[in-house]
């Protein structure tokens, strides 16, 4: 049989989904017998009631609105925060790389240009390319920023006021030139002349002049 | 498939990386249980707004913290209530009267009952003094009634949440009932045994 003691304890959990079936009936035959613990237990059920109503005008409550907009306000910041980042560490990347390549092109205009120059004639355009491309010993790099003023454009190319071309001295037939859809008589196409072509910065000749010894060899031919 | 069938850590995966969807999933499964149990340990819904929105903070700032090894993050997120919940207790013991809240009007919600006014005058009236008589519990004693009766968790699941074992949390229930049985039953000057229990 269950005290009053034991009852104050354990038994005010007789109607608990989860109270022990053993517990739950001493605890309802200790009540049946003890009017002071059976008042106990009305006045627990009559305050387990309003706790049922308290739950009940509390059960659809949540956090305003506000909580979660200024929560995603901290979303979005963070994530705002996050793309600089990524932009400024490809940006640093791009221009270490444009820094490497211009230090790359810088020396090797230096080296080309203190190469030992041979006059070994090329005889067409991939030629020069690659001659202007790789500082190939048959052409002597003169100089950038050269007055441009008495080459002839090469047909299928723009004029350019860029200040990054270079005039490439090499020593060629004169049917190469046909080449760059320069006429040529064909009679004259095996002579060899210096020429000077005006090179883009991707090693591609934009324009074209003749020395002018070569000039007047040939007008003196 | 709705966001809110993902696994959790897969949509906290989403949200820290900033996909605003996946976190509101996770903040709308989590906030209204975990609001309303800060609401009715601190009996402030300022002081409930703020633990909600620093738990929520944190999950974003420090995602990290949640271990999915080591549980649910409901049960996560819970614990990081429980812990801001108990350290506001501790440094505001309640300041702020229930009409503060019944003033701003989110706290109190009148069903609609087919009463009599007088008698829904009165029966406001005995839920007041009940939610009092919880908010004046003892920080402990309260959470075990606001857990294993108002929120009507079993013994396991309270044990589960506190950290403690459950003859903690029954002993930690049978105080809180004592304590508001004796004051209730002294505010509505109609003692049965009203000391019985909180002796």
């Amino acid at each position: 049989m269950m005290k009053c003691e034991e009852f104050e304890r354990f038994g005010l959990d007789m109607d608990r989904a989860d109270a022990q079936p053993q517990e739950a009936a001493a605890a309802a035959e200790h009540v049946s017998a003890c009017p002071g613990c059976a008042a106990l237990l009305e006045s627990w059920r009559e305050l387990k009631q309003d706790l049922r109503v308290l739950n009940e005008t509390t059960r659809l409550q949540s956090a305003p609105t506000r909580v979660e907009m200024r929560l995603k306000q901290e979303l979005r910041t963070r994530r705002e925060a996050r793309v600089p980042r990524r932009t400024v560490t490809l940006a640093s990347w791009a221009l270490s790389a444009a820094a490497v390549l211009a230090a790359a092109i810088g020396w090797m205009h230096w080296h080309g240009g203190v190469a030992a120059p041979t006059n070994t004639a090329s005889s067409g355009p991939a030629q020069i390319a690659e001659t202007s491309s790789n500082r190939a010993a048959e052409s002597i790099l003169l100089a950038a920023d050269y007055d441009s003023g008495d080459f002839t454009q090469l047909p299928g190319t723009m004029p350019t006021a860029s200040s990054d071309e270079s005039i490439l001295e090499a020593r060629v037939q004169r049917g190469a030139l046909m080449q760059f859809g320069l006429p040529v008589a064909p009679e004259q196409a095996t002579e060899w002349v210096d020429v000077d072509f005006l090179v883009g910065e991707d090693g591609q000749p934009l324009a074209v002049r003749l020395h002018q010894d070569s000039q007047t060899e040939a007008a003196t031919q | 498939m709705k966001l809110i069938d993902e696994k959790e850590p897969l949509l906290l995966k989403r949200a820290v990386r900033g996909d605003e969807q996946a976190f509101l999933a996770l903040y709308q499964k989590h906030q209204g249980p975990l609001y309303r149990y800060a609401l009715r340990m601190t009996g402030s819904p300022w002081a409930a707004e703020e633990v909600i929105q620093e738990v929520f903070l944190l999950l974003i700032r420090e995602p990290q913290k949640f271990r999915p090894d080591r549980g649910e993050l409901g049960a996560f997120l819970f614990g990081v209530t429980r812990n801001r919940v108990m350290k506001h207790l501790e440094r505001l013991p309640r300041e702020r009267s229930l009409d503060e809240i019944n003033a701003n009007g989110t706290a109190w919600r009148e069903p609609e009952d087919p009463l009599t006014p007088m008698m829904i005058a009165e029966k406001s009236e005995r839920i007041e003094q009940v939610r009092e008589a919880v908010l004046d519990l003892p920080a402990e004693f309260r959470e075990a009634v606001v857990l294993c009766e108002l929120e009507e968790m079993s013994y396991e699941e309270a044990a589960r949440r506190c950290g403690c074992p459950v003859g903690t949390i029954r002993s930690r229930l049978h105080r809180g009932r004592a304590l508001l049985l004796a004051k209730l039953e002294l505010l509505r000057d109609a003692p049965r045994r009203a000391s019985a229990g909180a002796r």
